[in-house]
């Protein structure tokens, strides 16, 4: 199992201001867990329903892949500068 | 046993070397072996130790001596485009013969359908050989390279 990304730095400038954030993505994971218990009867039942028609399975597939690619983030780093205008992200 | 060794034990039995020549020319062969397969072990493990695709679009740097030219600086790990390659096999039937035709279209004779785990580590392997460097009329600059 990888480990997810703890933090995410935006940074965003203009004409010399700008201001940077650092997002605390490790805050979100005991979120997503508590709203992923609470939702998991009704993503059982949909998967039962829809196992049958092998869609089921697919939305079962999709959720792991989600937090595979989640996981997969950290060292992405996108930075770009257009005349006076830099936006920058980086995944930690 | 490799063709050379064989040479080698044959001309020991044809009483064409002595048994010491073949001993200094068996080690000799086994030597040159163990070197090209540590090499290749070294290629192999520079391949897995790849982490991260890059794509920089730089400008010409006569013209950017205010600064304010375009730059894009793009680092994506390869965790991360193995986690995206992955995602074709939850495509639709549907959507699957769909990308397969409009591949076909583009002369691409190739089936997503038949895309195997293995066929993923190596399409990443292969990427590590991936660089891509062109350089525009302006002097502009875009690099794609694996590092």
């Amino acid at each position: 199992m990888k480990r997810p990304p703890m933090l995410m730095h935006l940074r965003i400038e203009r004409e010399r201001r700008g201001f940077g954030l650092w997002l605390p993505l490790f805050l979100l994971l005991p979120l997503a867990l508590v709203v992923f218990i609470i939702l998991s009867p009704l993503i059982l039942v949909a998967t039962i329903v829809l196992w049958p028609s092998g869609w089921g399975k697919r939305a079962l597939l999709t959720l792991r892949a989600s937090v595979d690619i989640f996981c997969s983030m950290r060292g992405l780093g996108i930075d770009v500068h257009s005349g006076r205008q830099s936006v920058s992200m980086t995944v930690v | 046993m490799s063709d050379n060794k064989k040479k080698i034990l044959e001309m020991l039995a044809k009483n064409k070397i002595s048994a010491d020549d073949a001993y200094r020319l068996l080690s000799a062969v086994d030597g040159g072996e163990g070197r090209r397969e540590s090499t290749g072990r070294a290629e192999t493990a520079a391949k897995s130790k790849a982490k991260y695709l890059r794509v920089t679009v730089l400008p010409n740097p006569e013209s950017d001596r205010s600064g304010s030219c375009d730059r894009v600086n793009i680092r994506v790990p390869m965790s991360l485009i193995r986690a995206g390659i992955k995602l074709t096999s939850l495509i639709p039937s549907e959507a699957r013969d769909k990308v397969n035709l409009a591949l076909h279209e583009k002369g691409i004779d190739f089936d997503v359908r038949n895309m195997k785990p293995e066929d993923i580590e190596e399409l990443i392997g292969a990427l590590s050989d991936l660089e891509v460097d062109v350089v525009s009329k302006n002097g502009e600059s875009v690099r794609v390279f694996v590092e």
